[in-house]
């Protein structure tokens, strides 16, 4: 392979696992769940596959759906728990369960191995295996953005009274993006913590939750696009900005602060709206003849 | 001219007694109608009668205080919202309330996404027809926010009917038009009409109800004040005096 493979294979790693963790929050949002769990699923799933390893002695990608399958199954029971909730009481709430998976992971005792963490789970994976995964993540997630189902989630988002009223089962279509959101998660956790043979407390916290959602308000939230635009610009920000030095975390801010403000659907957002705009710009312009005759 | 039980065995919807009280506020209170298939039938009344309140809970989006609703023979009153468009009714709201980030023809095709696969496909075959008909073909590709009130409106009501429902609730559905949509869109439900879809209006512009509708109800404060033929509930000095006043006289 060519050098600057060599020389970025962590960065391109760390941009699929990423993007595995910006999905798991961004699916229960197009749902209209503000929902954090996938980050706690990301704690889980480590643990999970980890614990496979270390005590269970299981290979590298029985290990991963463990991890996988687990977080999704316990951030589903959590939806089940929490789905009165809305808005910001969601979000706490759910910011919440990351925090208790922190630590019971410090209180796990030989289990978790404590505030040390979990040592010695190497796992056996390739970048292109990462990227099967991902891959087959994202055909699914395309899927639900397609045809009927996608205007279903928009609906069950955007209106979901409107979607109860066109036959549209709101509660079963949240509950769903609670368990895709763990499974996401879980596999983000498992697949990360094998390539770095290890996992602590401290990195199933607060921060994975800015990077999470920083990459989804950068890139756009409505689409995996968004969020695989978001995973990218957000893991090679530090080598395209490096030289700005010390002031890399106020460009970081800045970033976040204007896409925020000004492109409140994301990079993607803005880039389907030009393309809207594009394509309807006769129709466009006839209407507003319409308007001024009348 | 049309009477309260035509020849048919049985209605298609009957309102049994039906109560929505918010705490001491009775909204609803007490109103009972049967009907009939191939009618269109209305409800007049001034802003905060209950109308509205109705429609929510005929399509159980309003929890009820008491009373049931039967459609086709089926009492549906314990059931979800969601049931009510598979069952065949479809309704509009006061509001417009599209998808924004949609087209129009994804707005229109919503009205089908959660039905059979049949429906569905027929739906897809019939999409250029309804929004034709509905003069919105032009800007299918559009989106709601870039279209006048009175489009948006015609969006609304194509998604409604998109599915071939056979009972069609419409809450206010020339509210913002001006005479001549008015009129067109008047047109489109006796269209329908023929076609065999059942239609229940709410709306306060009285001229709009008696050149639209079979039979008329009146309410006021939660309650029926009057029903039967459009002149005669117009006529009716219960419904006069809720629209106008005391003393008013004939509504033109």
């Amino acid at each position: 392979m060519s050098t600057w493979y060599a020389m970025n294979v962590v960065l391109v790693q760390t941009t699929l696992t990423t993007l595995l963790l910006a999905l798991s929050i961004q699916v229960p949002l197009r749902f209209g769940v503000f929902s954090f769990a996938g980050v706690g699923a990301f704690g889980i799933g480590g643990y999970g596959s980890a614990i496979a390893m270390v005590h269970l002695g299981w290979s590298t990608w029985p290990a991963v759906a463990f991890g996988a399958v687990v977080a999704g199954l316990v951030v589903f029971l959590l939806g089940l728990v929490v789905q009165r909730l809305t808005g910001l009481y969601m979000g706490m709430a759910t910011i919440a369960f990351t925090l208790i998976v922190s630590v019971l992971a410090v209180n796990g005792g030989d289990l978790t191995g404590g505030a040390m963490g979990l040592y010695g789970a190497l796992g056996e994976i390739s970048v292109l295996q990462i990227l099967l995964v991902v891959l087959l993540v994202v055909a699914l997630l395309h899927l639900t953005e397609l045809g009927g189902m996608g205007r279903r989630v928009d609906a069950v988002r955007d209106d979901p009274e409107l979607a109860n009223a066109l036959g549209v089962d709101v509660v079963r279509y949240r509950q769903f993006s609670f368990l895709v959101s763990g499974l996401i998660g879980g596999l983000a956790g498992a697949i990360t913590t094998l390539l770095r043979s290890t996992i602590t407390p401290a990195e199933v916290n607060f921060h994975l939750v800015i990077l999470a959602l920083t990459a989804i308000v950068v890139g756009g939230s409505r689409s995996w696009v968004g969020a695989l635009i978001g995973a990218v610009i957000f893991v090679w920000l530090p080598t395209w900005i490096g030289f700005l030095a010390e002031w890399e975390r106020v460009a970081y801010g800045v970033i976040v602060a204007v896409a925020a403000i000004y492109l409140p659907l994301g990079v993607l957002g803005v880039a389907k709206d030009l393309w809207h705009r594009f394509r309807t710009r006769e129709e466009r312009a006839r209407v507003a003849a319409l308007a001024k005759e009348s | 001219m049309a009477e309260t039980t035509p020849d048919q065995e049985a209605p298609l919807l009957e309102v049994r007694d039906v109560a929505v009280h918010f705490g001491g506020v009775k909204a609803v209170d007490g109103i009972s109608m049967k009907l009939w298939p191939g009618r269109i039938y209305g409800v007049l009344g001034p802003n905060g009668s209950g109308k509205s309140t109705l429609l929510g809970a005929m399509t159980r989006l309003t929890p009820m205080t008491r009373g049931a609703f039967v459609f086709e023979g089926q009492d549906y009153t314990k059931k979800h919202a969601r049931t009510i468009q598979h069952m065949g009714i479809a309704r509009t709201f006061q509001t417009v309330r599209l998808l924004e980030d949609r087209t129009v023809r994804d707005n229109i095709l919503l009205g089908t996404d959660s039905l059979g696969r049949e429906t569905r496909k027929e739906a897809a075959a019939r999409v250029d027809e309804v929004m034709e008909r509905l003069g919105i073909q032009e800007v299918e590709r559009m989106r709601p926010d870039e279209l006048s009130y009175g489009m948006q409106r015609r969006v609304e009501f194509a998604r409604a009917i998109i599915s071939r429902p056979r009972l069609l609730l419409l809450d206010e559905p020339t509210a913002g038009m001006n005479t001549s949509e008015r009129e067109e869109i008047s047109a489109i439900m006796r269209q329908l009409l023929e076609e065999g879809v059942t239609q229940f209006i709410v709306e306060h512009d009285v001229q709009m109800m008696v050149d639209t509708c079979d039979y008329l109800y009146a309410m006021n404060f939660g309650k029926l004040i009057a029903e039967g033929t459009p002149t005669d509930v117009v006529r009716d000095p219960a419904v006069q005096e809720a629209y106008l006043g005391k003393g008013a006289g004939k509504h033109a």
